[in-house]
């Protein structure tokens, strides 16, 4: 931690960045906050806790967006940042990512195949491979089976928008599942399973499997499981995975060039 | 340039979650839920997600109104005030105190409450006391 | 085995108002007998098909959803299906994920001289619908 606090006070010293966002340790709970004075960086914190620090610069870079930003980034924050720079949501040019390697455990807790990002300065690259149970318990049910699995867990939804909100790729200022023909108002659980048909589609080509979403739902539906299924779709039909600093657009994006055609099977 | 996350405890029901309330340049800008708190484990519902929408709000009232001639007027605290006292002496004292009742808020604090159950048993003198949900 | 079933299936049928829906326009002028239960919805191009829109059929009640349009390279927008036929491919897969088959979504390229076409798809469509059975997303109690 020491190696953070010394490298962000060389930047901010030396006027490379404006302000640098970070966790803050008060009274024993790391929270997010923007350093810009050297005094509080003693503060300066790498927390377990995982908040969408993706999210928040795009708060502060939408304001000040002359500014050059340095943001603490984990394996999963620079997938946000990649994507959100893909969809010209944030200007990569202003942006000093400072890379933190998670620590084993909370790489097992969070199920995180890559626990680190392609640069950092604290902590040791590990891989564990991605459990993929629950994804084969559902996918092994026959089919009305697993139809009541997901009517179950879908119905417990209080429509808390928890998932969109806190997600690091969902920044649409208009949003679908606000849309009141499709998402009648007044209804809960809301429309089982469009609102989280839609949403699982919306996140195709989109979703960097961090799971702050299924951590941040308050009944417990296995989002993560569902986003996590649409990836791989994903990358089965158009062999494309968000998160990648590749210089690719999304498949579902764009056009394309007609060349795809729905494999197997009647159309 | 400033960005500070606030722990700060949900008004709006009993169950008292922890949001961090995002104050960009002295300005409420969002809610994220803690994930400190043993209460919501880094979950809210709808109201607290967008608790600091009605901080902010145009539509928060920013003087007494009276209704004069069918009409809502600004008015000032004594002008405002002096009518619902005297208002209430009069049906008081016309009708019966157990003619007027009072609903307070969870968004109260506990000693608001207090003070408004206090006003109404031993100054107005009905026990007709309930809370807002029951409206 | 086969069992007379009374069971009526509602398809809805998105056309693209240049070679589907024209498609779609011949077999009735060629006086061809087909299904009635396909219930035709005119686009102008099978591209404007949001996924929402078939989401949105299946929870409305749809026993199954059609989609139809130009021929890949024969699209009046140049290149609108070029997108149709990957959003229901992905579709496809997340719908037999959540448990409703995939088999109640079909994408089929109808041209505008191909009414026999359209009226053999959609007997077939029909007659497999027919054979699922009616959507399982008519039965849940909190939707109603």
């Amino acid at each position: 931690m020491k190696v953070l606090k010394n490298e962000v006070e060389t930047l901010l010293k030396e006027g490379t960045i404006s302000a640098f966002l970070g966790m803050k340790q008060i009274k024993g709970h790391a929270n997010p906050f923007l350093f810009t004075h050297l005094d509080d960086l003693e503060h300066l914190t790498i927390a377990e806790a995982r908040y969408p620090l993706a999210k928040i610069i795009l708060k502060i870079a939408h304001k000040y967006a002359d500014h050059h930003l340095g943001i603490m980034v984990r394996g999963c924050d620079e997938k946000a940042l990649i994507e959100l720079y893909r969809n010209k949501q944030l200007d990569r040019s202003k942006l000093v990512p400072m890379g933190v390697a998670c620590s084993g455990e909370l790489a097992e807790k969070c199920n995180c195949s890559k626990p680190y990002p392609s640069q950092f300065i604290v902590g040791e690259a590990r891989e564990i491979s991605f459990d993929r149970t629950t994804l084969e318990k559902i996918e092994s049910l026959p089919l009305d089976e697993r139809f009541g699995y997901w009517i179950n867990k879908l119905g417990k939804c209080i429509k808390c928008y928890g998932c969109r909100n806190i997600c690091p790729v969902c920044f649409c200022e208009v949003c679908t599942l606000e849309d009141a023909p499709l998402i009648p108002l007044g209804k809960i659980p809301p429309e089982v399973p469009a609102f989280h048909l839609s949403r699982a589609f919306h996140m195709a080509g989109r979703c960097i499997d961090c799971g702050l979403c299924e951590e941040g739902c308050p009944v417990d539906i296995p989002l993560r499981t569902l986003y996590r299924k649409v990836r791989e779709i994903v990358e089965e039909l158009f062999d494309y995975l968000p998160g990648e600093d590749k210089e690719v657009v999304s498949p579902i994006q764009i056009l394309g060039d007609g060349s795809f055609e729905i494999p197997e099977g009647d159309h | 340039m400033n960005y500070t996350t606030i722990p700060t405890t949900c008004a709006y029901c009993g169950c008292g979650c922890e949001i961090l309330f995002e104050v960009l340049d002295g300005e409420l800008v969002g809610s994220i839920p803690s994930k400190a708190n043993p209460i919501n484990h880094g979950s809210l519902c709808i109201k607290g997600w967008t608790a600091h929408e009605f901080v902010v709000s145009e539509k928060r009232l920013k003087t007494p109104l009276i209704r004069k001639n069918g009409e809502f007027k600004e008015a000032t605290w004594d002008e405002a005030l002096n009518l619902v006292s005297s208002t209430l002496k009069e049906i008081k004292e016309t009708s019966g105190p157990n003619s007027l009742a009072c609903l307070s808020s969870a968004k109260c604090t506990n000693e608001e409450n207090y003070l408004m159950q206090k006003m109404m048993r031993a100054v107005v003198g009905t026990n007709n006391v309930d809370h807002c949900a029951r409206l | 085995m086969l069992e007379e079933s009374s069971f009526e299936p509602k398809i809805i049928t998105f056309c693209c108002n240049w070679c589907s829906y024209a498609g779609a326009d011949l077999a009735g002028g060629m006086r061809l007998k087909y299904s009635s239960n396909i219930r035709p919805i005119r686009v102008m191009c099978s591209g404007r098909i949001s996924p929402h829109f078939i989401i949105k059929a299946f929870q409305e009640g749809a026993d199954g959803v059609l989609v139809t349009g130009c021929h890949i390279g024969d699209c009046h927008y140049m290149k609108g299906n070029y997108i149709t036929a990957k959003r229901v491919a992905i579709l496809k897969e997340l719908l037999n994920f959540i448990g409703i088959s995939p088999d109640r979504l079909r994408l089929e390229w109808i041209a505008a001289s191909e009414g026999d076409k359209f009226a053999r798809v959609a007997d077939e469509f029909t007659k497999k619908i027919k054979a699922l059975g009616p959507s399982s997303i008519k039965n849940i109690s909190f939707n109603k």
